[in-house]
């Protein structure tokens, strides 16, 4: 089911943090507006300091934006703990009560979230199996790993099964296991209906796993659209394989330059700037007689993209 | 709301009864109560007037030092260590946080207050010259104990927008200016200049009057005329710890994390 409203939406997000007595406060994030719809993965991505830590804790009402304003679930529902009750937050590095074991810091949880004795404990049990601290149930939180306390805080998180889970770099710190596990466990979310805003620095998690991404630096927005359209935009070049490899006089005969191939094995490789190009070189091989064995795009990953909206933040293109 | 509230001050309780700093002030001060056992035999004079100026008086002090060591961490050890983010991202509202932090300490300041209380009667009771059941002894506590609540408002109220050290500072500042408010509006009344009058009269209404809580010298000599003291003082301490932590909620409402 689609709503028209997002049920996450930013609008004019501006924030500054004083950083002395004379001298003028720095800008966090300026004139932020992004939305998140229902039943979305959607990345944040940034360099560090970018601002995204910020942004989720005005999201999170831990700190509160100088002007700007912040929509959660289209305004449906009433401000206040009804809201909270249907947000999941996680963190950046979640630091818990040392003095708790996991178990019961997750007790405490349920009660602060009004959940019922049974169902806070049935749901602790299903949620630290998943997140694999089962066995760390009744340790103490003062002896657990970093990778641990970011497992705990992702249970704590998901704990009174809400429909807006916002997680501030839910991977750092996790060994790959762990990732593919929140992966998993990410992509169950949205399986199960759910909405996840998640910030992170592993593009190649975003990548895999975001319907959108929104990109900050500096705190303003470079980018925000599907993983697909930014990454679709640009294509680098074309690919081609072809079998056998050809020498040098046999590649002029083709029209082809000895600069735009390497050999790979018994294999040519061939890099084309765009499809025109490709294709005659494509009808050159063939006289030549050999057989194309494969013709692929080569897009730029999320990661490039990155880079250049950072180093060049004119061209925000906000497919959107 | 009020399970939120009992919640976090169960936790808050479970927080500083674990803390093994607490233990130490704790053993320390039923080890110096346990040695008016043996003032008694060195002082000459009245066994009651030991217990007034020793006995209480122990408690006394080391209640105010737990109650400023804990109540000055209270709020900023959860905002330093960030488990605050956790808390208030759940349906928390901030002056329920306040609440249960200072309902949870003032519970373990109860214990604290009655063990050392109970240890002072059981020196009373076996005293060797004729030890007999001095329940002044709880009466008096119960002063002492509603004073430490008052301060753990005040040293958390600090702690919402100060460091641990100057709150201390402030905390312990007040203390010391609470009992002797008094001599403040005495002074002043001396004064010729009215805005100097005006003045000290409203330092002593606005200060904390913790001598209000103070009956030590009534029980070690002949006991309490009247219960009415204990009521008047409940009443007071109801009515200047709501308005400090009202004050606390109001400065913690819009506060910026780090
Ligand atoms: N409490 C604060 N006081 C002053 N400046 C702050 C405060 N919190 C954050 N900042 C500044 O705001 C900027 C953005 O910080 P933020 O934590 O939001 O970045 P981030 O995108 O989460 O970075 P990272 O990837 O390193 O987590 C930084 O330049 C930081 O110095
Ligand atoms: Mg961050």
């Amino acid at each position: 089911m689609m709503h028209e409203r997002p049920i996450l939406a930013i609008e004019g997000l501006s924030k500054s943090y004083p950083t002395g007595f004379w001298r003028k406060p720095v800008r966090v994030l300026s004139d932020l507006s992004c939305e998140v719809r229902e039943n979305e993965i959607v990345g944040f991505l940034g360099p560090n300091g970018a601002g995204k830590t910020t942004t989720i804790k005005i999201l999170n009402r831990l700190a509160f934006p100088d002007a700007g304003k912040v929509t959660l679930f289209g305004g449906r529902v009433r401000d206040g703990a009804d809201v909270r009750r249907r947000i999941g937050f996680m963190p950046e590095q979640p630091y818990f009560y040392e003095y708790l074991t996991g178990g019961e810091f997750l007790r405490l949880c349920g009660q602060l979230c009004g959940m019922s004795p049974s169902k806070t404990e049935s749901r602790s049990l299903e949620l630290l199996a998943k997140v694999g601290l089962s066995m760390a149930r009744g340790t103490a939180i003062r002896k657990y790993s970093k990778g641990m306390m970011q497992r705990l805080g992702l249970a704590q998180a998901l704990l009174h099964d809400p429909e807006l889970v916002i997680l501030d770099e839910p991977m750092s710190g996790l060994d790959p296991m762990g990732r593919m596990e929140v992966r998993g466990i990410i992509r169950d979310l949205k399986a199960a209906g759910k909405t996840v805003f998640f910030s992170s620095h592993i593009l190649s998690d975003v990548e895999a796993l975001c319907d959108r991404v929104i990109m900050l630096h500096k705190g303003r927005k470079v980018a925000e659209g599907r993983v697909e359209e930014l990454i679709g935009a640009e294509t680098l070049y074309i690919e081609l394989v072809v079998s056998p490899g050809l020498s040098a006089d046999r590649l002029a005969a083709a029209e082809i330059p000895p600069e735009a191939g390497f050999a790979q094995g018994a294999l040519l490789v061939l890099r084309a700037p765009d499809s025109g190009q490709a294709n005659r070189w494509i009808a050159g091989l063939l006289r030549e007689g050999c057989t194309v064995l494969s013709c692929v795009p080569v897009k730029k990953n999320l990661e490039e993209i990155f880079m250049e909206r950072i180093e060049n933040p004119s061209a925000t293109g906000a497919a959107s | 709301m009020f399970r939120r509230i009992f919640s976090i001050a169960a936790n808050t309780f479970r927080e500083t009864i674990r803390n093994k700093i607490l233990y130490a002030i704790l053993a320390f001060a039923l080890f110096v109560i346990g040695m008016t056992f043996f003032l008694a035999d060195l002082s000459v004079g009245d066994f009651a007037r030991i217990i007034a100026d020793v006995g209480l008086a122990s408690i006394h002090i080391f209640g105010v030092i737990m109650a400023v060591f804990l109540g000055i961490n209270l709020v900023s050890n959860e905002v330093d260590r960030k488990t605050i983010y956790i808390i208030l991202s759940k349906p928390v509202r901030r002056f329920e946080f306040i609440f249960g932090k200072t309902f949870g300490l003032s519970v373990t300041l109860l214990l604290t207050t009655l063990a050392m209380a109970t240890v002072l009667f059981l020196v009373h009771l076996s005293y060797r010259y004729g030890g007999r059941a001095e329940v002044g002894i709880f009466i008096a506590s119960a002063g002492i104990y509603m004073e430490l609540v008052l301060l753990t408002c005040l040293a958390s109220l600090f702690s919402t927008f100060t460091t641990p050290v100057l709150s201390a500072i402030f905390t312990l500042s007040l203390f010391l200016v609470g009992h002797l408010t008094k001599y403040l509006y005495v002074l002043g009344e001396q004064s010729k200049a009215v805005g100097v009058r005006w003045g000290s009269r409203f330092l002593f209404y606005i200060l904390p009057n913790l001598e209000n809580f103070n009956w030590k010298n009534e029980v070690a000599y002949g006991g309490l005329k009247s219960f009415s003291i204990l009521g008047w003082a409940a009443g007071y301490l109801v009515a200047y710890a709501a308005c400090v932590l009202c004050l606390s909620c109001l400065l913690f409402a819009r506060k910026d994390f780090k």
